[in-house]
């Protein structure tokens, strides 16, 4: 990840009607960086991307991608961009290749080799009419497609819908080799497992509004967790309320449950300062915790 | 019969049918209203024969005048074009969407199912039936016109029973081989061919009876218009129609559902076999997806195929030669046929040869020809990709809008222009081989401005369809206007007050400096040509500033 900013919006906003589908959204991506778009159906991320993309003309706001405003050199930035749009349509009387070959000739600087390369990662038949394929290999024709000119700026909305386990690992993969080679990745996605697994930062969107954007791994440290300790005797569990980080407390004999965000060390010692600790267990904090978290706590005004 | 199928078929299709029948009747309206104001004396002069072919009766009065105009061509033919369309959507079109295979997840077999639909379609074709016998009731009160000893009941079931003979082929087809596209252009090929075979082969002594063989006759044949209900006839039609429903509802059960692909075609074969394979290569492959015109020109070939070789061979080779078959004194009007009438049917003498492929080929199938490929092309080429949702993509590469927009156009002008010169080669041919010896010169002249005509609606559809992104209102919008203007072009002549209004109309100018004869107007084809870079130019600009749909 570098300074260089590569996709930038600021107070992009678009409303249809009285519902407002983005709101004031302000971001700066980095060359070199995955940035996952996390949010529930019909919070505003296929919006956003549409937007960038000039489909649709914000209501207020602008956006960029390398500098040039995404609507008065919307041609110019489409050199530089490969896009995999939401539920992804084809034409299914054409082959794989045709398709392909259809985009290469309107994009140009397609390195058929590299198609080739890519093809084989993804396990993906070329040969066969669009039409003919399930949705997972029709899928990976539009990955192709979008990684094929080697573009700087990839964005991708639900990318590995219809994938299955192992090309899904494989897609993972080339995502994370455009960042290290100094591209972007813009991915949208309610597949928590695959932004936490590639994301280097993660930005969450509810209602239009992005509620949060943050560091996978800061986020990840200021994780909810669930910890479960056992003693050899019944311990109160009012003796945890007021331990700095416990959320919520619930005991019952000889086993406490804390959910907990707050430094290991304090609650350990308040543990076993008194009592005598038998076990611990914590669950590993993960997105799905977080993200249902911030759904649950965080309160949105409209 | 599964009453939601039935009701959900009915809700989906009710509109097509109501503003299709309503346009008739406003015409319907307006016709009887011009007939009413004009001396219509010159009719009864005219020649049976003639007369049968214009759908018009002996002893023609304003009642039976404006229905046999109106009715028995346009309206039947319009019903039955939206009921056939009907008929194809039944099975194929669920299958194309891809809705067919959840609807029979549910408990309900196929049989059930087609069964369901086709019941909706007979009530759809009943109720456009019923507005045509409103309007032909009411119309004459308002109007004060007599129509004692006209049967506009018969005339009206005939219609019906007639627009549901195609609607079940279709359905048939459609059931037989999922294919919504096979199943409609068939259908309508053998509707087309039937109504001009039935129209045209009367004339000709030998041939009188061929017409028995087309369908079509056994609608208007019997002149219901006078002579009530011919039940013979419609027994016909009936058997046809349940032999459709009982091949559909076997073809259906016995075959696999389609997914949302679009069949194996010629090319693909010749694409599979290694002898043939580079050459097919060539032409479905990087030749189709090199351009954006070339890959839209690529989904309308067979379209284009088929119209453009209708029109050369049927409308245009066969045409010339059947000149000479018929007794030209038949035709041999030009003392009592004033012109504005003849208008009507595009119009001039017929007894000239110039005059003859006038009124056969160019007054109205030509601009129709042209019409289909261009409003369809217009229509489907942009909005298309929006309901397929394929343009987002596509405009995901350095592309403008407008540049796509621009290559669209120029497959549909391009396209318009092989319609033109199909018609121009047949005619040129025709006019050899009857030896009638026609200028070669203002045939083509006419062939341009057919296609500029057909192309000012295309252009029409494609502004639309630039503006709102929506296939249905970019093509019934501009069948609609065009079938407004091309009537009204016809029928404001017949009344002096009011046949300076006809110039607003775009048919105006396209055989009113009648081109066959006099040559090319060039102030014409300057101002269609006008018109067309008008509303292309007006399509950038819609498309250039609205947001692109989103469609599931």
């Amino acid at each position: 990840m570098t300074d260089q900013i590569t996709i930038h919006t600021e107070g992009l906003t678009k409303h249809y009607g009285d519902v407002h589908a983005l709101v004031d959204l302000d971001l700066a991506v980095h060359a070199g960086e995955v940035l996952g778009f996390l949010g529930p159906n019909g919070a505003g991320k296929t919006t956003t991307i549409r937007t960038i993309m000039d489909e649709i003309r914000p209501t207020a706001g602008r956006a960029s991608i390398l500098g040039m405003d995404t609507h008065d050199k919307s041609v110019e930035i489409r050199r530089y961009v490969g896009y995999v749009p939401d539920d992804l349509a084809m034409y299914p009387n054409l082959t794989g290749r045709d398709t392909l070959t259809y985009f290469a000739n309107l994009r140009g600087g397609v390195d058929w080799s590299y198609v080739d390369e890519l093809a084989d990662r993804l396990d993906a038949d070329l040969s066969k009419k669009v039409g003919d394929l399930s949705s997972g290999n029709r899928q990976k024709v539009g990955l192709i497609q979008a990684f094929m000119n080697r573009p700087d700026v990839l964005l991708m909305d639900e990318p590995s819908s219809g994938l299955d386990p192992l090309v899904q690992r494989e897609f993972q993969t080339m995502m994370r080799d455009v960042a290290a080679e100094g591209r972007t990745v813009f991915l949208s996605s309610h597949a928590l497992s695959e932004v936490q697994r590639v994301a280097d930062r993660v930005g969450i969107i509810r209602n239009g509004h992005l509620i949060a954007l943050e560091a996978v791994d800061s986020l990840r440290s200021k994780a909810i967790r669930r910890v479960d300790l056992y003693f050899d005797t019944h311990v109160d569990e009012s003796v945890f309320e007021g331990v700095p980080g416990v959320r919520e407390v619930t005991g019952e004999n000889h086993h406490v449950v804390l959910s907990f965000d707050g430094q290991m060390e304090t609650l350990l010692n308040v543990a076993t300062g008194r009592y005598t600790l038998v076990d611990i267990s914590t669950q590993e904090a993960d997105l799905e915790e977080i993200f249902l978290a911030y759904y649950r706590d965080v309160e949105v005004t409209l | 019969m599964l009453a939601n199928v039935f009701t959900k078929t009915t809700r989906d299709r009710w509109k097509g049918i109501a503003i299709g029948m309503a346009t008739m009747a406003v015409l319907f309206l307006f016709g009887m209203s011009v007939y009413r104001d004009i001396d219509i004396s010159v009719y009864t002069e005219l020649p049976e024969a003639l007369l049968s072919m214009m759908n018009i009766p002996k002893d023609a009065d304003v009642g039976s005048l404006a229905y046999g105009a109106i009715y028995t061509s346009y309206g039947a033919l319009t019903l039955a074009a939206l009921v056939l369309v009907i008929g194809a959507g039944t099975i194929a079109g669920e299958e194309r969407n891809g809705t067919l295979g959840l609807l029979l997840a549910n408990p309900k077999s196929r049989t059930n199912v087609l069964l369901s639909k086709a019941g909706s379609m007979v009530l759809l074709t009943g109720l456009g039936a019923l507005v045509l016998w409103g309007a032909g009731r009411i119309t004459p009160v308002i109007l004060d016109v007599n129509v004692s000893g006209i049967d506009v009941e018969a005339l009206v079931f005939h219609i019906f029973v007639n627009a549901l003979f195609y609607g079940f082929l279709a359905m048939a087809i459609g059931a037989w081989t999922g294919n919504r596209g096979l199943a409609s252009g068939v259908t309508a090929g053998v509707m087309v061919l039937s109504f001009v075979a039935v129209g045209l082969l009367p004339l000709v002594e030998s041939l009188e009876n061929a017409a028995k063989a087309f369908p079509w006759y056994y609608f208007s044949g019997s002149e219901p218009l006078q002579n009530g209900i011919s039940w013979g006839h419609l027994a016909v039609l009936v058997i046809g129609s349940v032999l459709f429903t009982v091949a559909a509802v076997i073809g259906f059960n016995r075959r696999d559902l389609r997914g949302q692909t679009s069949g194996v075609s010629i090319v693909d074969r010749l694409r599979a076999t290694p002898m043939t394979q580079r050459v097919a290569d060539q032409l479905a492959g990087s030749a189709r997806v090199a351009r954006i015109w070339t890959k839209t020109a690529s989904e309308y070939q067979g379209l284009l195929f088929v119209t453009a070789a209708l029109m050369f061979f049927v409308m245009g080779v066969l045409i010339g030669p059947m000149y000479n078959a018929i007794d030209n004194a038949l035709l041999d009007l030009s003392d009592h046929f004033p012109e504005a009438l003849l208008a009507l049917f595009g119009g001039s003498d017929m007894s000239t040869p110039e005059g003859w492929y006038q009124v056969e080929t160019f007054g109205m199938m030509a601009p129709i020809a042209v019409m289909v490929v261009t409003v369809i092309i217009g229509a489907r080429a942009l909005a298309g990709e929006e309901q397929h949702r394929t343009m987002g993509l596509l405009l995901a590469n350095p592309v403008n809008r407008s540049t796509v927009l621009l290559q669209k156009a120029f497959a549909m002008v391009l396209y318009a222009f092989v319609v033109g010169f199909a018609t121009f080669a047949g005619v040129a041919v025709g006019s050899l081989l009857g030896g009638l010896d026609m200028n070669i010169g203002n045939i083509a002249a006419t062939s341009l401005l057919v296609t500029l005509v057909g192309l000012v609606f295309g252009a029409l559809a494609l502004t639309l369809s630039a503006a709102t992104g929506r296939v249905p209102i970019a093509t019934y919008g501009a069948v609609g206007v065009a079938l407004v203007m091309l009537i009204l072009n016809a029928f404001l002549p017949l009344n002096d007050n009011l046949t300076g209004y006809a110039k607003w109309s775009p048919f105006y100018y396209y055989l009113t400096s009648d081109p066959l004869t006099n040559g090319m107007h060039w102030g014409h084809g300057a101002l269609l040509t006008g018109l067309v870079v008008a509303l292309i130019a007006s399509a950038v600009v819609l498309f250039q500033r609205r947001d692109l749909r989103q469609t599931r």
